[in-house]
C-alpha cells in the first residue's frame, strides 16, 4: 500500500490521455504590442488542425475580474506571446513543425513595460474598454479606470494621513521594487477538452474547477451544467494554475476537430502564460518620537501585464495588507492593478502580500534607525492586539502577532545583539467573502466517500480534510476516499486558493458530517462568510481571519562580492489548529524555501517585453544546497482555535527578515531580489556616505578613494572610532555614527 | 518521423572517415549533453549524428612518463573519482567534481566539454591552467593544441570539420594547483566568475579566468609578475592587470561591471591560497 | 530504428527514433509514466533514470546511447525499497513529481557514501529540483534510508 508519490504511480494532468487525442501547440506573437493585420495558415496541411483569429472571433470575452480576454489574440497583440493561432496535430513534433507554416503580418505599436509609467497620461492604451466581469472570482467592487492602464483602484481612507503627518516628529519615505517570478511547478500546465454531444468536458490541472467553468461556459454561451471540469492532482502550481489558462484554445481545438485535444506547454512558455506582479511600492510613515505610529501612506503600482486575470485582487490584498499588524490611526492606502505589455500576472503564492510586507517591514527599520530604537521595540509598541481595530474597521480576533514576533526575536538571540540580524512580522487575508461546500457519502459498509471541490496541488489539502473527516466520523483515514474534483460530482467551492481549504472545507465538514449522522446515506454542508470592503474607503471585513506570520534572519556578508550567507533563518506561524502535522510543516518550510528564492535570486528578466531567462539555468530555482545553516519554523496552536491555512503564511515575512538583516550593517537595499550585485551597489553606497561623514580608516571599509580623497587625519580619534566600531552593539554603533553626523 | 541517419563507427578511422564525408552536416555526440540541451531548446535538429560510443581507445585515464592523458570519452565522474587524478593533479579531480549534478557528470565528457567551448563550464580552464594540449586526430594523423588555444570564441573551436577530439595531455611539474567557482546565485548556479591558477615548481605562474568572456582569459605577461618573490602586493597587482585586461559579459549571473569587480577579488584570493599569503 | 536494451530487468525491445531522447521513448514505448519532463535542460532531475546504475538526465540521453545497457526507473524499485519506504515514513515530498528522480538519486548516493554527513547529501542532491521546498524532510529521509540501509547490510554479514 505504498503512496503512489514514491511508486511513481501519481497520474497528473499532464498524463491524462484519451484515444485519438491530437497534440495542440500554440503560435504566439513576437511583438509586445502590435495590431494583426494578417494571419495565414493556408500552407498548414491538412493533416493538421488550426485555429485562427476568425475561429473564435463570435465567442464571448472572458476573465475571472476583468473581461479582457479573448481566446486568441484578436486585432492585437498585447504581449511577446500573446497566442495568436494554434494547431492540433497527431504528435507534438507534427505541430511544433507546422507552427511556423502560419504566416502572421504585425504592425508593431508604442509598447510600455512599467506599471508606474504605464499609468501615467499618455502611455499607451493596452486594453481600450475595461468591462468587469460576472465569474465569482470577481467577488469584490471592482474600479476600473476607462481610458487608462489602471484596471483597479483600491483605496482605504482611514483617518487623515496629511494632519497625522503634520502630527508626527519623525517621517520615513522610501519606494520599493519587487521582480516579476515565475511559480515554475515542476509540472507545466496542461490540459486535455473533449466535446460529446455539446458538452464539454475538460481534464485540467487547475485550483479552481468552478471559476474555470464560469468563464468557459461564458465565452462559448453555453450553461455551466453543460461544462464539465476534471481536475487531476497537478505536480505543484502555487497560483499558476487558475483560471482559464489553456483550457481555452484546447476547447475551441477539440470543437473544430471533432476530436479529443492535448495541450501541454514547453517549459519556456511557462514564462508566457502567468507570472507574479512586479510591484512598485511607495511608503510614507510617520510616528511620535517614542515610536508611536501616527499616520501611514502606502502607494502600490501591480504590474498586472497584458490581461488583467486576478490582478484587481491582488492589488486589493497587496492594498489592504500594506499598513501591516499595527495600530495606525490614519491610513491612506492607493493599491493599483496596471496592464502593461508584459505576459500576464495572476496568483502568486503570498498574493500580493509577499510584495507589501516587504515594502512595510523595511520602512518600519527605516524609522527604527532614524527614531534611534530597537525595530523589536518599535513594532511590539505598535502592534495590534485582539479587540484592536485594523484601518479597514475591523476588529482583530485571535490575534497572535506580538507573540510571533517575539519567538522570532528569541530564534535569532535578539537580546544578545542584533548585529546582522533581522526582523519581520505580517498579516495576510483570506479570500472574504467565499463559499465552501462539501458533501460526505456512507456506502452502509464502513466507507466513505468525500465530494469536494479542493484541488490537490501538494499542499495536502486532501490529507488534512481525509483526517479530519475520520476524526468526526469516527472511522479510519483509509475508509475515507476523496476522488478528484469533478465539476459534475462536487458541489461548489469558490477555489483552493488563498489556503483557505482546510478552514473553510473543515467547517463545511463539520456541518456536512452533522447531516450525514441525521440522514444516513449522504451530508452535505456549506458555510459562507461574508463581508468585503468599500473599495473607495476599505472599509468593512478584509478577512473573516487573517493569517499571521513571522520571520527572523541572521546574515554574513561578504563584503568584497555582495553575496551573503544565512546563517539563521526561522519563520513562526500561528496555525490554530494543526490537523496533518507533517503536511504542515512541508508547507511552512515549502513557502519559507519560495521566500528564499524571492529574496535572493528569483527574478524574470525582460527585453523589450521579451523573457530573456526563460529557462531553468538562466532563471534560478532554490536548490538543496541553498538553506540557510539553522532553518527553522513553528507552528502555534491554541486550543480550541480553528484551523488556519498555512499555504503562503511562511514566504512573505522572509525577504524582509533578509533585508532588515543587510540593514542592521548598513546595508540598504530596497529592490527585490536582493542579489550580489544588489548588496554590493549598497555597499558602495555606504562606504560613500560614511566617507561624506567620517574620516576615513573606518574598520571594514578598505576603500582607497577615501583615504585619497580626505587624507589621513585625526589618527588617535580615528583609532578610538575603529575601536568602537568592532562592538557587536547595534546601539552604539548607531549612536556613535549620530555623534559623527 | 524525419529520416535521422544514426552512425555509430566502430573505429576511430572510420570515425574520421565520417567526418571527412559530412563535416558539419553531422552532429558528433560524446556524452549527449550538450547536443539534446540544444535539440530539446530547437537549435539543433541534425539529419545525421555520429556516436563515438563504440570507438575503442577513448575512454582511458593513464599516465605515461608524468603525464596525465584522458581519452576523449572519459566522463567527468571517471576524472572526479580516479584515484590517480586525485593523486597527482587533485585540482584537477576538484574541478570536475563541482560541474553541475552527478547526472550530468555521468555522461558529459572530457572531449564534448572542450568541444562544445562553453564559456561557463569549468574543465576548460582548469585544463588551460595546467598548460593541458587537446589531443586532436584527422586524416594526417594527430596534433596538439594548448587549450587555451583551442577555445576560440562562444562554442568555437580550433578543431577542423575532418578532425575529433581524442583526448586531452596534462603534464607533470605542477606543484599546487586551485580552482575558485564563484557563483552569484544558487549553489546549483553556473558559475559567475572562475579562477584556476597553477604553480609549478620554476616560479611559473598560470591563471586563467572562466565564464566571464568566450574564451577562458589567461595572461601570460600579467603571471611573468610572479617569477620573483610573490607577496600580497604582487598578488593585487596580478589581479588589478587581469580585471584590467579582461572585457567580461552580461548574463543572467551578473553584469559586466559585476564582473570585473568579483574577477579581481576572486583572482586575489586564488593567489592567497595558491602562495598561502 | 530498434533499441535492444534491459528496463528494470526486462529485455525489451522498441521502436524509437534516432534523435529521440530516451525520456520520450520509455514513457511512450514503456508506459514508464514516472520518468517526467520538466525542463529539458538536465538541470532538475524529474526525468531521471539509473543507466547501468548510475543516474543520469533521460531528457539529455539520445535513445540509441541506451542501447545494450540496462535502466532503472522506481517502477521498478517494487514499491518497498527501503528509499521508497523511507521516503513514505518521513513524508518527503508533497505534490510528488520530483519524488521518482530524487528516490532514484537517493539509492545510488548511498551506494557510493553509505553514511552520508548532511552536507553531503544536500550537494549530491542539488541537481534534484523541488519547488514545493521538501528538502529539509528530503534529507531526513535519506538519513532514515541510511541507516536502514546500514542494518541490511550489517544483518546480511552475520
Amino acid at each position: 500500500m505504498s503512496d503512489p508519490r514514491v511508486t511513481g504511480q501519481t497520474r497528473y494532468s499532464r498524463d491524462v490521455e484519451i484515444e485519438g487525442m491530437l497534440h495542440a501547440r500554440i503560435l504566439r506573437s513576437p511583438h509586445p504590442h502590435a495590431r494583426i493585420l494578417r494571419v495565414d495558415a493556408s500552407a498548414v496541411p491538412d493533416d493538421v488542425v488550426v485555429l485562427v483569429p476568425g475561429d473564435v472571433r463570435e465567442l464571448n470575452r472572458y476573465g475571472c475580474q476583468i473581461k479582457d480576454q479573448t481566446v486568441l489574440a484578436l486585432d492585437k497583440a498585447r504581449y511577446a506571446g500573446d497566442p495568436v493561432a494554434a494547431v492540433a496535430a497527431p504528435s507534438v513534433e507534427r505541430a511544433g513543425e507546422v507552427l511556423d507554416l502560419i504566416e502572421v503580418d504585425y504592425e508593431e505599436l508604442p509598447a510600455v513595460f512599467d506599471a508606474v509609467e504605464a499609468a501615467e497620461e499618455g502611455a499607451p492604451l493596452i486594453h481600450e474598454e475595461i468591462a468587469i466581469s460576472d465569474n465569482d472570482a470577481a467577488y469584490f467592487g471592482l474600479r476600473p479606470q476607462p481610458g487608462t492602464n489602471v484596471c483597479h483602484r483600491f483605496r482605504i481612507r482611514h483617518g487623515d494621513v496629511r494632519k497625522g503627518f503634520e502630527e508626527a516628529d519623525v517621517v520615513v519615505e522610501e519606494t520599493y521594487t519587487t521582480a516579476g517570478a515565475q511559480h515554475a511547478p515542476m509540472e507545466p500546465h496542461a490540459a486535455l477538452a473533449r466535446w460529446s454531444d455539446g458538452r464539454l468536458e475538460v481534464w485540467t490541472g487547475s485550483q479552481t474547477p468552478f471559476n474555470t467553468r464560469m468563464d468557459l461556459a461564458g465565452l462559448f454561451g453555453i450553461p455551466e451544467e453543460q461544462v464539465r471540469i476534471v481536475c487531476p492532482p497537478m505536480g505543484g502550481s502555487f497560483g499558476a494554475k487558475t483560471f482559464v489558462r489553456l483550457e481555452a484554445i484546447a476547447a475551441c481545438l477539440a470543437r473544430k476537430a471533432g476530436r479529443p485535444v492535448k495541450l501541454v506547454l514547453e517549459r519556456d512558455e511557462e514564462w508566457l502564460t502567468l507570472n507574479r506582479h512586479p510591484s512598485t511600492i511607495r511608503v510614507r510613515l510617520g510616528a511620535k518620537r517614542d515610536g508611536t505610529l501616527v499616520a501611514k501612506q502606502v502607494e502600490c503600482w501591480a504590474d498586472t501585464g497584458a490581461y488583467a486575470d486576478c490582478g484587481p485582487g491582488v492589488a486589493q490584498k497587496m492594498g489592504f495588507a500594506s499598513p501591516g499588524p499595527y495600530r495606525i490611526p490614519n491610513v491612506w492606502v492607493d493599491s493599483h492593478a496596471v496592464y502593461t505589455n508584459l505576459p500576464p500576472n495572476g496568483a502568486y503564492r503570498g498574493y500580493g502580500q509577499m510584495q507589501c510586507t516587504w515594502a512595510s517591514e523595511r520602512t518600519m527599520d527605516l524609522l527604527a534607525e532614524r527614531l534611534g530604537m530597537d525595530p523589536l521595540e518599535l513594532r511590539l509598541k505598535n502592534i495590534i492586539r485582539n479587540g484592536d481595530r485594523y484601518c479597514t474597521g475591523e476588529v482583530m480576533h485571535d490575534v497572535h502577532f506580538e507573540e510571533l514576533l517575539r519567538k522570532a526575536a528569541d530564534a535569532v538571540g535578539w537580546q544578545e545583539g542584533r548585529r546582522g540580524k533581522g526582523l519581520c512580522v505580517m498579516l495576510k487575508g483570506m479570500q472574504t467573502p467565499s463559499r465552501a461546500s462539501i458533501a460526505v457519502e456512507h456506502d452502509g459498509e464502513g466507507n466513505y466517500t468525500i465530494y469536494c471541490a479542493t484541488a490537490e496541488m501538494g499542499q495536502g489539502a486532501k490529507r488534512a480534510i481525509r483526517l479530519m473527516a475520520a476524526d468526526l466520523l469516527g472511522a479510519e483515514v483509509e475508509r475515507i476516499s476523496f476522488p478528484d474534483p469533478d465539476t459534475d460530482a462536487v458541489p461548489y467551492d469558490t477555489r483552493t486558493t488563498s489556503s483557505r481549504s482546510t478552514h473553510m472545507m473543515g467547517r463545511a465538514l463539520e456541518k456536512a458530517v452533522e447531516d450525514l449522522k441525521k440522514n444516513g446515506r449522504r451530508g452535505f454542508g456549506e458555510v459562507a462568510d461574508e463581508g468585503g470592503l468599500d473599495p473607495d474607503t476599505g472599509q468593512g471585513v478584509a478577512s473573516s481571519h487573517w493569517h499571521q506570520g513571522a520571520a527572523a534572519a541572521e546574515v554574513e556578508v561578504d563584503e568584497e562580492t555582495g553575496k551573503f550567507r544565512v546563517k539563521r533563518l526561522h519563520a513562526p506561524v500561528y496555525a490554530g489548529r494543526v490537523v496533518n502535522r507533517p503536511g504542515a510543516e512541508l508547507q511552512n518550510e515549502g513557502s519559507m524555501i519560495m521566500g528564499l528564492g524571492t529574496a535572493l535570486f528569483e527574478s524574470i528578466s525582460f527585453s523589450e517585453g521579451q523573457v530573456s531567462n526563460a529557462n531553468l539555468s538562466d532563471y534560478c530555482l532554490p536548490a538543496a544546497d541553498d538553506l540557510p545553516d539553522v532553518f527553522t519554523h513553528e507552528l502555534v496552536e491554541r486550543e480550541g482555535a480553528e484551523v488556519h491555512g498555512l499555504g503562503e503564511t511562511a514566504l512573505p515575512p522572509v525577504p524582509p527578515a533578509l533585508g532588515n538583516a543587510l540593514h542592521s550593517l548598513g546595508i540598504n537595499v530596497t529592490d527585490l531580489p536582493m542579489t550580489a550585485e544588489a548588496v554590493l551597489d549598497a555597499l558602495d553606497r555606504r562606504e560613500s556616505s560614511r566617507c561624506r561623514r567620517e574620516p576615513p580608516g573606518r574598520e571594514g571599509a578598505g576603500r582607497k578613494f577615501c583615504v585619497l580623497a580626505f587624507g589621513i587625519s585625526a589618527g588617535v580619534l580615528l583609532a578610538g572610532l575603529i575601536l568602537r566600531s568592532r562592538r557587536d552593539a547595534f546601539g552604539r554603533a548607531r549612536v556613535q555614527r549620530r555623534i559623527l553626523r | 518521423m524525419r529520416h535521422v541517419e544514426w552512425h555509430q563507427p566502430r573505429s576511430l578511422d572510420e570515425a574520421l572517415e565520417l567526418r571527412s564525408s559530412y563535416g558539419e552536416d553531422a552532429v558528433v555526440v560524446a556524452g549527449g549533453t550538450f547536443v539534446g540541451i540544444l535539440m530539446n531548446q530547437g537549435f539543433l535538429r541534425p539529419a545525421r549524428l555520429i556516436s563515438l560510443r563504440g570507438v575503442p581507445g577513448l575512454d582511458s585515464i593513464r599516465e605515461e612518463d608524468g603525464v596525465l592523458l584522458l581519452g576523449a570519452m572519459v566522463t567527468h565522474r571517471s576524472v572526479e573519482r580516479s584515484e590517480l587524478v586525485r593523486r597527482k593533479w587533485p585540482a584537477l579531480a576538484r574541478t570536475f567534481s563541482l560541474v553541475a549534478s552527478p547526472r550530468v557528470r555521468n555522461q558529459a565528457t572530457v572531449g564534448g566539454v572542450l568541444a562544445d567551448a562553453d564559456y561557463a563550464s569549468d574543465p576548460p580552464a582548469m585544463l588551460a591552467a595546467l598548460a593541458a594540449r587537446v589531443v586532436i586526430a584527422g586524416k594526417n594523423g594527430e596534433r596538439e593544441v594548448p587549450v587555451e588555444d583551442f577555445i576560440l570564441d562562444h562554442y568555437t573551436t580550433a578543431l577542423k570539420e575532418d578532425e575529433l577530439v581524442v583526448g586531452v595531455r596534462v603534464p607533470d611539474g605542477v606543484r599546487q594547483a586551485v580552482y575558485r567557482k564563484f557563483r552569484s546565485r544558487s549553489s546549483e548556479d553556473r558559475p559567475c566568475v572562475s579562477v584556476a591558477a597553477a604553480r609549478y615548481g620554476g616560479k611559473t605562474l598560470r591563471v586563467v579566468v572562466g565564464a566571464v568572456a568566450g574564451r577562458p582569459q589567461y595572461f601570460p605577461d600579467v603571471c611573468a609578475l610572479a617569477g620573483g618573490e610573490v607577496d600580497a602586493g604582487i598578488i593585487r597587482e596580478i589581479a588589478r592587470r587581469y580585471a584590467e585586461n579582461i572585457h567580461p559579459l552580461s548574463d543572467a549571473r551578473g553584469s559586466a561591471r559585476y564582473r570585473r569587480r568579483v574577477m579581481e577579488v576572486e583572482v586575489r584570493r586564488a593567489l592567497e591560497e595558491l602562495y598561502g599569503v | 530504428m530498434r533499441l535492444a536494451f534491459e528496463v528494470n530487468g526486462e529485455r525489451e525491445v522498441v521502436e524509437a527514433g534516432p534523435d529521440e531522447m530516451l525520456l520520450g521513448v520509455l514513457r511512450r514505448e514503456l508506459g514508464l509514466l514516472s520518468v517526467r519532463e520538466t525542463c529539458g535542460i538536465g538541470v532538475c532531475g524529474a526525468c531521471t533514470v539509473l543507466l547501468d546504475g548510475e543516474p543520469v538526465s533521460s531528457c539529455l540521453l539520445l535513445a540509441p546511447l541506451a542501447g545494450g545497457r540496462s535502466v532503472t526507473t522506481v517502477e521498478g524499485l517494487g514499491g518497498e525499497h527501503p528509499v521508497q519506504r523511507a521516503f513514505e515514513e518521513v513524508q518527503a515530498f508533497q505534490c510528488g513529481y520530483c519524488t521518482p528522480g530524487m528516490i532514484l538519486t537517493v539509492i545510488r548516493l548511498l551506494e557510493e557514501i553509505p553514511d552520508p554527513e548532511e552536507d553531503e547529501i544536500r550537494r549530491y542532491l542539488g541537481g534534484n529540483l523541488c519547488r514545493c521546498g521538501c528538502y529539509v524532510k528530503i534529507v531526513e529521509a535519506v538519513k532514515l534510508a541510511a541507516s536502514e540501509l546500514r542494518s541490511v547490510a550489517r544483518r546480511g554479514r552475520t
